[in-house]
């Protein structure tokens, strides 16, 4: 019998499906090829590209050289490598899509300037495996023939299905550079019309007199050929004022024409502008319709002053014949009615053939659009849908998702128009910047941080254990580390906060200098390390890069809120002058008083409490009333709805810490206050530790791709490197708050920046994570921060730090990170194996950064199922107790989630969150009831 | 005749197509670069029906011959199939060309196909113009085959161009809605099971998901399919639901290749014949589901339907190369022409792989009040949670192999680390990235399959 590894014996690997030629088969180039490269490597269509990365490219036809390249975005000679630009420029500009009449129409006495409608063309060349979507647009010259200049903006990719995918985007982005460029060529037309009407009306002044004067001379009734000459001159003179105030009065009607373009983008403010721009000048040279004012001037001026023709000029054009001064520093000169010869002139540029505030403005326009196409498309394709998605689900995106906050793009992704100019004239880029930029979309409104603390398990309300009745929490004070953590990051050993005022370049150096000594934790793994070269060399893999593009994160998974904390470590002192403006906006609400316990007292909303003592779960006499009676047992829609804007609370539940108000030092509260109205950054030294301001932190600015990665990274550093991660990971998602204790900051701000991740609702601000700590911290501080990254040291103030950590750590978890140990209750659930396996074969931070997106979101979708599956949370008949509903919710989570004890704790308490949460939006309250929560449970000793 | 004037052009050809419902398509064109005359158009289709704008003939043609300038700097390959896309606002159209090589009188041509639609019908066209381009470089092969024999190109080139007007006019009047609401689908019913069987539900969205979103819904009630279509479409993003079309309630539209969803209704004998070549011919595998007896059956993973796919059309263009007889343009079926070739009929088999995220997820949705925004919210959750997973499972793989430089060899990590060990998660996920990263399956799948089909050609031979 003949097996598998006989038979492929005869065959050849290579040549499988290509047998021999047969005569009468069908040539290749008439057929397919059976297996198309993409399936060998998929990732290799666009490698026969001659460029590393897309890029822009402004054409020209050229009337004098034809088809040229005038200049690429980005302006780098190695993005085009040795594509040939000028035979791509022949391609895309060898055709007037535009075509129509300029010139002389028939029966018309002056040239018309035809007002085309831009064209855009999306076409290859599959031999360079170069694409191209090209946006021809018409500029207007007065010395150009036809009085108009072929331009061309194209994008050129090696990818042609990133082009045709994002088609509508690119053509609206492109429509906006090309109205901004054509609005400031306008402008430019008109003005060089101005000076050309002033030149020729001077000219005809000096030619009218000089033919006086010669007719005057030469005997009567005789006409010399000389002043025949003069005389059709100046015919010519004054044909060509005629046709230079039809081309002004033109340009001005550009503005009442109809458009034909429905996806031409104008700015009306801008339209308005350059309309009343126009108008002025063609009223202003409607008064010289005489061109013999110039020559009566003139001849007032010979006869009254006798000055000379050549200092006329600039004092004529002063003043009017109403004597109405005008200011011009243009000069008129006398001028040759016929143009010179095409070939004899030197064209414009494309700078000078627009105004200098909307060419810049263009260029910034392109630059954008450049940035915010880079990358793969499979990543800008999924940041599109991902974002989408989020959008449907904004009860939950406050757990581990990026905060979506309005901008200019649509439900569809597709951008609004805006106006490029004026925004721009208006710190656009600080107040609407475009949306698909791949860094962190800014904050316009700083929402509500989490402020409430609810609980999972069955819990204790400490406040009158210690007499705490105030639920007005001050904003208290905080070194809130993830801004600061950059500064963490780069200086490694060397945390001195003066470094904070070195730039970066200072810091790179500092970098270069610090000799840590080894320390898993320090030590770059080799996947940062390639990251870090493949960073170094991104540029070269652009086009096909997945994660590894060069600075722009094209390609990057979308953000999330899991990036934040990496993200925040990426706010450069750049961003403290904005962050500190945001600060002061929220400085009024901070301080606005709350009423917390509003959503707790909701008569027939709520659920009643069940007793203490009939919770199957309670271990102990605890009072449950906090997470029993944050059940949602009303239908939402009947509150609001789920689906729209979810954020009804005001901002000023912006700093509603619920919770226990401990006295705090008025120093700190003096700090915090003090900084809020300052405006200025209050983000406290990280090293010294004595003060506790608070430091809402915002993001935004330019975030690198190693600061992207970073947080992930170090989760997965962490992962692979403590075998009790998981425990810890329980901690953080179960809500029980998790100290880092070490001596080097260093190490202690990464493992808090990585296990950050994991942190739900961190606030919008990281608010519930507190980087470097070192200072005793007291109960409120639990309430408030979930993750804690504490500083040991040998001093009476580390003793009182032990002495607090001692005390506390019933509610705690400590994860020594000099010692390497873990103190928390025991996990031995299954919902987080897959989580924290330290024998992952992930091997990069990126990926894993993005399979921890994947399980966090599952995650939050099955809290919300638990949260709003109705039947769990209300009593059946009114015989049914609150046990009977008790037992079917852990009848649920456990059946139907098959969660065993510690897993349904995560979904309870990440449930609690969104209750908590719902409600608050639901009633505009501003917090939920504080409450402080822990469970007795056994704490083990995890050790490596 | 004044030997001053330029030799008069022969007549434009024309033919109109009588397209039921309004058609976007203003018309189609057939140009090539005569080396004479320059850009010159030999064909024309154009619509005959509800119209929603006017192009002369002269029109027609200066648009036609524009989509031809600048192709004398053509350096293409031989038989590469270029695809030009314009929008002329100045006269408010869209054009599509194809430009290739073909031989006319002996002399090698440029050649470009061309179809011309209103401006104004930009994004209704955008999301079908892959279907549209696909179709049309297809028979375009074809036509070049026909012309190397010094055949009539146009005969060929109307078999797809015709479909296509009507693919465009049934897509106007009948394609899904980019926002689709609940209420319209399975998902609003109180308990599971109240439209359709538990499992059936659970089985079509799972091949469904399977198949990359690309399903057939046949059955005898349009209510019933239209119904299920919208259902199946919940599961796809906004612009893949305006690839997909709705069932017509009297009669049924012809199955159309590339569409992701489509409801066809069945005839009066109950049945629908399915065209065998056209299915094989989508772009995606395709899941069928019978919503009269509860069925679910589905085509071979993306690399085996993808190979299927690839063998078919190479024995089809085979045939048409061994045609004698202009007259004899092969049908649609190559099957008995190339007796090289017997394609495997069997192309749809029962659902294999049994999946848990879909399971769950019918399981749970159900659970959540219905009227309310409950459901969409948590639908958005599962597919992002999809989304998210396949783009995980796509930079698992590209770290794994260096961006496709090394073979792919941990699937089994893959599976453990990813939580994808069960068979239909994995091929659900696998189906997400696969529309991400084009030849994904082949690229992890394909060598073995490869392989197998090697040597069962082997064992044929013998």
């Amino acid at each position: 019998m003949i097996g598998s590894p006989d038979v492929v014996a005869f065959t050849k690997e290579d040549e499988f499906g290509q047998t021999s030629p047969d005569p009468w088969g069908l040539p290749e180039e008439f057929s397919i090829p059976l297996y198309p490269p993409a399936d060998s490597n998929p990732w290799a269509k666009t490698s026969y590209a001659k460029f590393t990365k897309d890029f822009i490219l402004i054409s020209e036809f050229s009337e004098q050289v034809g088809p040229q390249p005038l200049l690429t975005i980005p302006d780098d000679p190695k993005v085009c490598g040795t594509f040939d630009l000028n035979y791509f420029s022949l391609r895309i500009m060898s055709v007037d899509y535009q075509a129509s009449f300029v010139g002389h129409p028939p029966g018309s006495g002056y040239p018309r300037l035809s007002f085309v409608e831009d064209s855009r063309v999306v076409l290859g060349d599959s031999k360079e495996g170069a694409f191209a979507y090209v946006h021809h647009l018409t500029l207007y010259d007065l010395e150009a023939r036809g009085f108009v200049r072929p331009f061309c903006m194209a994008y050129i990719s090696a990818d042609e299905r990133k082009i045709m995918l994002q088609f509508q985007e690119m053509s609206l982005r492109f429509s906006q550079a090309s109205e901004c460029l054509k609005a400031g060529n306008r402008r430019a037309f008109a003005k060089e019309l101005q000076r050309k009407l002033q030149d020729l009306e001077y000219t005809h002044s000096v030619l009218q007199r000089e033919e006086g004067l010669q007719r005057e001379a030469g005997p009567q009734s005789m006409y010399s050929a000389h002043v025949v000459e003069k005389a059709n001159e100046l015919a010519n003179v004054e044909k060509s004022i005629y046709e230079h105030r039809d081309l002004l009065r033109q340009i001005s009607s550009y503005y009442c024409y109809p458009r034909r373009d429905p996806h031409a983008v104008t700015c009306q403010r801008c339209m308005t502008e350059c309309l009343s721009e126009c108008e002025a000048l063609l009223d202003k040279y409607a008064k010289l319709a005489n061109p013999f004012s110039y020559t009566a001037k003139g001849r007032k001026r010979e006869d009254g002053q006798g000055e000379s023709d050549g200092e006329g000029g600039e004092e004529e054009v002063e003043e009017d014949e109403e004597g109405i001064k005008r200011r011009s520093s243009y000069t008129p000169q006398l001028i040759k009615a016929k143009s010179a010869k095409c070939f004899d002139k030197r064209l414009k540029t494309l700078q000078e053939l627009c105004d200098d505030t909307f060419y810049e403005a263009t260029m910034e326009l392109l630059k954008e659009t450049e940035r915010s196409f880079r990358g793969d498309l499979c990543y800008l394709h999924t940041r599109r849908l991902d974002k989408a998605l989020r959008k449907k689900q904004r009860v939950t995106n406050f757990l581990f998702e990026e905060d979506l906050s309005d901008d200019v793009e649509d439900d569809g992704g597709i951008l609004q128009p805006f106006c490029a100019v004026n925004h721009a004239v208006e710190n656009y880029t600080l107040l609407n910047p475009p949306p698909i930029v791949l860094g962190p979309e800014p904050l316009k409104l700083l929402k509500p941080p989490d402020s409430i603390d609810p609980i999972s398990e069955t819990s204790n309300t400490l406040e009158s254990e210690l007499g705490l009745g105030d639920n007005h929490l001050e904003s208290s004070p905080s070194n809130q580390t993830l801004e600061t953590l950059e500064s963490s990051e780069e200086t490694k050993g060397s945390f001195s906060s003066d470094k904070s005022g070195m730039g970066p370049a200072e810091k790179q150096q500092s970098l270069g200098n610090v000799s840590d000594p080894p320390d898993f934790d320090l030590t770059t793994d080799p996947d940062q390390i390639t990251d870090l070269e493949r960073e170094s060399s991104s540029e070269d893999m652009e086009t096909t890069a997945g994660e590894d593009e060069g600075d722009n994160g094209g390609d990057q998974p979308p953000l999330s809120f899991l990036e934040v904390a990496s993200e925040l470590e990426a706010n450069s002192e750049d961003d403290s002058e904005r962050f500190s403006v945001k600060t002061c906006e929220i400085q009024s609400d901070l301080l606005v008083p709350i009423d917390s316990a509003c959503c707790m007292a909701q008569e027939g909303f709520l659920y009643e409490a069940s007793a203490p003592e009939a919770d199957p779960l309670q271990g102990h006499s605890s009072c449950s009333q906090s997470s029993q009676t944050l059940v949602v047992n009303q239908e939402p829609q009947s509150l609001l709805p789920l689906q729209d804007d979810y954020f009804v609370g005001s901002p000023c539940t912006e700093k509603t810490v619920a919770g226990l108000e401990l006295p705090i030092g008025h120093f700190g509260d003096a700090v915090s206050r003090n900084s809020f109205e300052d405006g200025s950054d209050c983000t406290m030294s990280a090293s010294t530790g004595s003060d506790r301001a608070a430091s809402p932190l915002g993001y935004g600015g330019t975030v690198t791709l190693r600061h992207r990665k970073k947080a992930g990274q170090g989760a997965l550093r962490f992962v692979r490197q403590y075998p009790f991660a998981m425990q810890a990971l329980w901690c953080l998602l179960s809500g029980r708050t998790l100290v880092v204790l070490g001596a080097d900051e260093g190490r202690v701000r990464r493992l808090v920046a990585a296990l950050a991740l994991f942190v739900p609702g961190p606030g919008k601000c990281g608010e519930r994570v507190q980087a470097w700590l070192c200072c005793p911290f007291t109960l409120t501080d639990l309430q408030r921060w979930k993750l804690i990254g504490l500083q040991r040291m040998a001093s009476p103030v580390g003793s009182s730090m032990l002495y607090s950590l001692s005390r506390y750590s019933r509610y705690i978890s400590i994860l020594d990170a000099d010692q390497k140990t873990l103190r928390c209750p025991a996990y031995q659930g299954q919902l987080l194996a897959n989580l924290a396996d330290h024998r992952t074969f992930i091997r990069r931070g990126s990926t894993y950064f993005l399979h921890t997106q994947s399980t966090l979101c599952h995650l939050a979708a099955k809290a919300f199922l638990f949260t709003f599956t109705h039947h769990l949370h209300l009593p059946v008949s009114s015989t049914e107790g609150p046990e009977v509903v008790e037992g079917r919710r852990r009848c649920f989570l456990q059946e139907q989630l098959g969660l065993g004890e510690e897993d349904s704790q995560i979904l309870l308490y990440l449930s609690h969150l969104i209750t908590q949460r719902y409600l608050q939006a639901a009633t505009g309250s501003s917090g939920a009831a504080p409450c402080f929560s822990f469970k007795y449970t056994t704490s083990v000793l995890y050790k490596i | 005749m004044s030997s001053g004037c330029p030799p008069q052009s022969p007549a434009v050809a024309k033919s109109e197509v009588p397209v039921e419902g309004e058609c976007p398509l203003l018309a189609a064109t057939f140009a090539y670069w005569d080396n004479i005359l320059g850009p010159r158009v030999r064909y024309i289709w154009a619509p005959k029906g509800d119209q929603l704008m006017f192009l002369s003939d002269g029109e027609v043609t200066f648009l036609a011959n524009h989509t031809l300038n600048g192709e004398i700097l053509r350096s293409a390959e031989c038989g590469a199939v270029d695809v030009k896309f314009f929008v002329l606002a100045e006269k408010g159209v869209i054009i599509v060309s194809l430009i290739f090589d073909g031989e006319l009188k002996g002399d090698k041509n440029t050649c470009a196909l061309s179809i011309i639609l209103p401006q104004t019908e930009l994004a209704f066209y955008l999301p079908l113009h892959t279907i549209c381009v696909e179709r049309l470089k297809h028979v375009i092969r074809k036509g070049r085959i026909w012309m190397q024999k010094g055949y009539n190109i146009i005969s060929v080139l109307s078999l797809e161009i015709i479909p296509i007007m009507e693919l465009l006019a049934s897509m106007k009047s009948h394609s899904v809605q980019e926002d689709i609401d609940i209420k319209d689908t399975v998902l609003n019913d109180d308990d599971i099971g109240d439209s359709c069987h538990e499992d059936f539900l659970h089985k079509a969205i799972s091949s469904h998901l399977q198949t990359c979103g690309c399903s057939i819904v046949v059955g005898s009630n349009p209510e019933k399919v239209n119904k299920i279509v919208r259902t199946l479409c919940l599961f796809l993003t906004p612009a893949e639901r305006k690839c997909s079309r709705l069932c017509k309630a009297d009669s049924s539209f012809k199955y159309d290749t590339g569409l992701f969803v489509q409801g066809l209704l069945k005839d009066s004998t109950g049945s629908f014949v399915l065209p065998f070549r056209q299915v094989l011919y989508s772009p995606y595998p395709t899941t069928h589901i019978d919503v009269d007896i509860n069925t679910v059956k589905q085509m071979p993973p993306c690399h085996e339907h993808t190979f299927n796919q690839r063998r078919y059309m190479r024995s089809e263009l085979s045939a048409l190369w061994k045609t004698d007889s202009e007259e004899d343009i092969p049908p649609d079926t190559v099957i008995y022409t190339d007796e090289t070739f017997t394609p495997d009929l069997n192309i749809f088999q029962d659902v294999m792989h049994k999946d848990t995220l879909v399971k769950s997820f019918i399981d749970e949705v159900f659970m959540l009040k219905p009227g309310l925004s409950l459901r969409s919210t948590y639908l958005a959750q599962f597919l992002l949670l999809l989304h998210r997973k396949a783009l995980t499972l796509l930079k698992y793989i590209e770290d794994e192999t260096q961006k496709g430089k090394k073979p792919f060899r941990s699937l089994r990590s893959l599976k453990t680390d990813l939580d994808l060990t069960v068979e239909g998660d994995l091929n659900i996920v696998m189906a997400f990235a696969e529309k991400l990263r084009a030849g994904l399956h082949s690229f992890v799948f394909g060598k073995p399959f490869y392989t197998s089909m090697q040597e069962r050609d082997i064992l044929m031979t013998l």
